[in-house]
């Protein structure tokens, strides 16, 4: 039993081609973990990198408390199953199952004992003696996962192993894995293209695409809370109705319009607090999402009852799903206006049937066009408000407060985009906690300040008390028109550099004599200075890049404004300017072109020297953006 | 509606089928009337050398079989090339079934140009080389000894990889996968999964290793030259019709030899073929 840990993993073909980008994830022990997605979308693949059968690219893979990256698949303690069962064909289902345990030099009685218990816990105890080719195909699957079970893993990999059984045997073996996971309290990683797999067995479900990671969450908030359009189709049956349109507040309202058949209902503002203000100015596209189980018939006239002509449907016995048009003139579902919905009611339903349906918007879904992503986030990571800068300080939703140097600009009215993480506990404003709702980890505070609605991720608070807060106002932008007036402090800078070797003469005492050696020494050298790189690093860059491309390729380091030092020597940068937050000060230098800021605690001027903390500088392959350390 | 006339299906792929029967026990005909030719010839009694115009013997007898084994070295012969071909046999096997694994499912630097280059290689006739290989070989002593014929037989043995590598890559490599996750070594998959489930394709690897030097001429009566004693069958038999009184006095003689060298690469054939059969993976993954 173990946790697994992915940390910036990729995996990059000598082509160039990234299957896997950027994969970030923490397995607690004995977590069922499903990936899920379509073919070609990486989840085999990363499952084949925790196993050791494909290298690592870029990254840390972590089992247990070992970095396996250069492990051999034998020595992670892990078992896989793979689809297509890879049962030994010439052997019995006793010499398949104790292969392994042979190989480890276990003793026979041991051996025989683990085999029997694996084969009673499988139910294959007749077929022992038989060989694969005698057996069906659920028998089969049940055998490869008795050879993983004996291994008594850290880690069971499942590769799609119930994608070759029929969809009866199906349902009985995910139950059967299911009920193994109970019952050996291991970490289960199971790749699926199915998503009913997925969502009945799994405590988590990554679901990926092209080689992204596109969600990580339980069944439950992955059905609910689709992080982008993507997810809400490719999570439950049948797909997500998607209708084009757009939306425009009108004070406590927003109407909803449907884009190409003119349908249009009005949905409280309250549903939408999370939504960006550009989203709800009747102008901006999105895609209107709705499960077919939050459409039902009405009964009788209401607020979010539209009518839907029905073009066919299908009988599943309990439940009918109906399919049609929203456009009123009825005629071929096509597109933006096609609908489905399940009618349990079991009317009488027939084609061309015109039906007013009622829609659940308190289970309404929206997407932006053009990125996909959901306008309706559970976190929302920036408030947007209006606010007006008069003689150096900023009055937003009826409060108030002084702008520090950095943030100066001319009087006058702008948009403030505040970030949900810049909102501090310590501060003179005052709010009250409209609402409290812990979110995967992280507290979600919804404020209300002057009937403003702002949304914290650190605060401590209670609904419906008075809480004091502060703003970090290193993370605020303001703009005018569109026009970026104040920016905020970059949360990393970027350095470029190259990975050099470097021959040095070492000095080191043998029996009490100085010897001189020869030594070769690998290191990142950035503006013309030299920082010996670790081990750790050193391995990593060629397990990542091979032998010699590293030596040629261009990095970047990355590191935080808190992770740079003004040194005796060490990176040459020209001092631009101060930037000044009240107490805390930030040099704005310049690094080979690029502007770099560092915390500093008083002003400087002139040429000087810049030393990275390496244990907080991450390095980056900058041709193929690959996060190496 | 018009009737239109159909051709009889059953007339049609009988006619057809008499058809490639007839061609067939044509070709075979062909192809085994030396055969029988030479077995009946083997038993002739009476010397009439090449020159009788009749086939079947005046009088049969086993005298050709008798000489054979009595008064000529073919008994040397055949065990030297028993003794090579035996060798050659085992190391050949060896090296094609590696080469091929090794190909089929290691990933290297060079892969398919080496691949190619073998290929290619192979495609040209051994003899090309025969006289560098002959100079080769007298540096180092190994002319008119046994020891280099091997060597020269066995040396290009991996250019046979891309049969033997065929059959590899049919193999699935979830089983490779999966034995690795066991805990196996490249040498244990090889060994304790592949090779059983490669039976077909061994067999075949040895017939071809064995069949190959048993009857090789070129290079042996080159290596081999002035030493009767290390003559393989091949050259030691050419040897008998190399002027026409000897050709004549061992013509018979001759015939009941090559009968004599026919039987180990038979009797191998009919040992070997019940393992030379399909669906071996049977079971495995699903098909």
């Amino acid at each position: 039993m173990a946790e697994v840990s992915l940390k910036h993993i990729y995996k990059v073909y000598p082509n160039g081609t990234k299957a896997v980008n950027d994969f970030n994830m923490h397995i607690e022990d004995k977590e069922f973990i499903v990936f899920v997605g379509p073919s070609g979308c990486g989840k085999s693949t990363t499952l084949r990198m925790i196993a050791g059968l494909e290298d690592v690219s870029a990254g840390e893979l972590k089992i247990g408390d070992l970095i396996v990256n250069d492990v051999e698949p034998k020595d992670r303690d892990i078992a896989m199953v793979f689809q297509n069962y890879a049962l030994y064909p010439h052997m019995t289902v006793y010499d398949n199952i104790a292969f392994g345990l042979r190989l480890k030099k276990l003793p026979r009685e041991e051996i025989h004992k683990r085999v029997v218990e694996a084969a009673d816990i499988l139910g294959i105890t007749e077929y022992l003696n038989k060989k694969p080719k005698e057996m069906s195909g659920g028998q089969r699957q049940r055998v490869a996962l008795g050879r993983a079970i004996v291994r008594e893993p850290k880690v069971m990999l499942l590769d799609e192993p119930l994608s070759n059984l029929d969809a009866k045997l199906r349902t009985q073996m995910r139950a059967e894995i299911s009920k193994l996971h109970n019952r050996l309290q291991t970490t289960f990683i199971y790749v699926t293209h199915d998503q009913i797999e997925a969502m009945t067995m799994g405590t988590r479900i990554v679901v990926m695409k092209n080689g992204f990671v596109q969600q990580i969450d339980t069944p439950k908030n992955l059905y609910n809370y689709p992080e982008n359009r993507f997810v809400a189709s490719f999570i439950g049956t049948p797909q997500m109705n998607f209708f084009e349109g757009t939306l425009k507040r009108e004070g406590d309202d927003v109407n909803m319009s449907f884009a190409d058949c003119g349908v249009r209902i009005t949905v409280p503002y309250s549903a939408l607090y999370k939504a960006q203000p550009k989203y709800l100015d009747g102008k901006t596209p999105v895609y209107i999402g709705l499960r077919a189980e939050d459409i039902t018939i009405a009964e009788a006239d209401g607020r979010a009852v539209i009518k839907v002509a029905v073009s066919h449907k299908e009988e599943l016995g309990n439940e009918t799903l109906v399919y049609g048009t929203i456009k009123p003139e009825g005629g071929y579902a096509e597109g933006a206006a096609s609908i489905v919905f399940k009618d349990v009611s079991g009317r009488d339903i027939k084609a061309g049937d015109v039906l007013d349906v009622a829609l659940r918007l308190e289970r309404l879904h929206l997407f932006d066009k053009d990125t996909e992503m959901s306008v309706l986030p559970r976190i929302p990571e920036y408030n947007y408000l209006d606010c007006e800068v008069k003689g150096g300080r900023l009055e937003f939703a009826g409060a108030e407060l002084a702008l520090p140097e950095a943030c100066r600009c001319a009087d006058g009215k702008y948009q403030l985009l505040l970030p949900a993480d810049a909102i501090t506990p310590a501060g003179e404003l005052k709010a009250k906690a409209d609402d409290c709702e812990e979110i995967n980890g992280v507290k979600l505070v919804a404020l209300n300040i002057g009937g403003t609605r702002l949304y914290a991720v650190n605060l401590d608070a209670a609904a419906g008390k008075e809480v004091s807060f502060g703003i970090d106002l290193k993370k605020i932008t303001l703009t005018a028109d569109g026009e970026c007036v104040v920016a905020p402090m970059p949360a990393e800078n970027e350095i470029d550099c190259r990975f050099v070797k470097r021959k040095t003469v070492v000095t080191e005492e043998v029996n009490g004599r100085i010897k001189r050696k020869r030594a070769v020494r690998f290191g990142f050298e950035a503006e013309g200075a030299f920082f010996e790189a670790s081990d750790t690093a050193v391995q990593k860059i060629f397990a990542a890049l091979g032998i010699k491309k590293p030596l040629t390729a261009k990095f970047k380091l990355v590191c935080g404004v808190y992770d740079l030092a003004v040194a005796e020597s060490g990176i040459a940068a020209k001092v631009e300017g101060l930037v000044c937050y009240g107490a805390e000060k930030f040099l704005r230098c310049s690094v080979g072109g690029r502007d770099i800021y560092v915390a500093a605690d008083r002003e400087y001027c002139g040429d000087i020297y810049l030393a990275p903390d390496f244990e907080k500088t991450g390095v980056v392959e900058t041709e193929r953006d690959i996060k190496i350390i | 509606m018009e009737n239109k006339r159909y051709r009889s299906k059953k007339l049609w792929e009988k006619t057809s089928l008499a058809l490639i029967y007839a061609v067939l026990i044509i070709i075979s005909l062909i192809w085994l009337v030396p055969f029988f030719m030479l077995i009946i010839l083997s038993f002739r009694g009476e010397h009439v050398g090449m020159s009788a115009d009749y086939l079947f013997p005046k009088q049969w007898s086993f005298d050709n079989y008798i000489k054979l084994f009595t008064e000529t070295k073919f008994l040397t012969w055949y065990g030297n090339t028993m003794l090579v071909s035996v060798v050659v046999t085992v190391f050949q096997t060896v090296i094609v079934l590696m080469t091929s694994y090794a190909l089929s499912r290691l990933r290297f630097k060079m892969r398919k140009p080496l691949m190619n280059l073998m290929l290619i290689l192979g495609m040209f006739p051994g003899f090309l080389s025969m006289t560098a290989v002959y100079f080769v070989l007298k540096e180092i002593n190994l002319t008119q000894n046994l020891l280099g014929l091997m060597l020269v037989y066995t040396a290009s043995s991996a250019m046979q990889y891309y049969i033997c590598k065929g059959f590899f890559d049919t193999i699935p490599k979830s089983l490779d996968e999966a034995a690795r996750i066991d805990g196996a070594s490249r040498h244990t998959i090889f060994v304790k999964i592949i090779l059983p489930l490669a039976k077909p394709i061994i067999i075949y690897t040895i017939l071809t290793a064995f069949i190959a030097p048993w009857g090789e001429y070129m290079f042996s009566s080159f290596i081999m030259l002035g030493d009767p004693d290390k003559f393989t069958v091949a050259v030691g038999m050419k040897s008998w019709l190399d002027n026409s009184t000897m050709a004549s006095e061992y013509f018979t003689v001759f015939c009941a030899a090559a009968v004599v060298v026919s039987i180990p690469i038979t009797a191998l054939f009919i040992w070997l073929q019940r393992y030379y059969v399909e669906g071996i993976t049977g079971g495995s993954v699903k098909g």
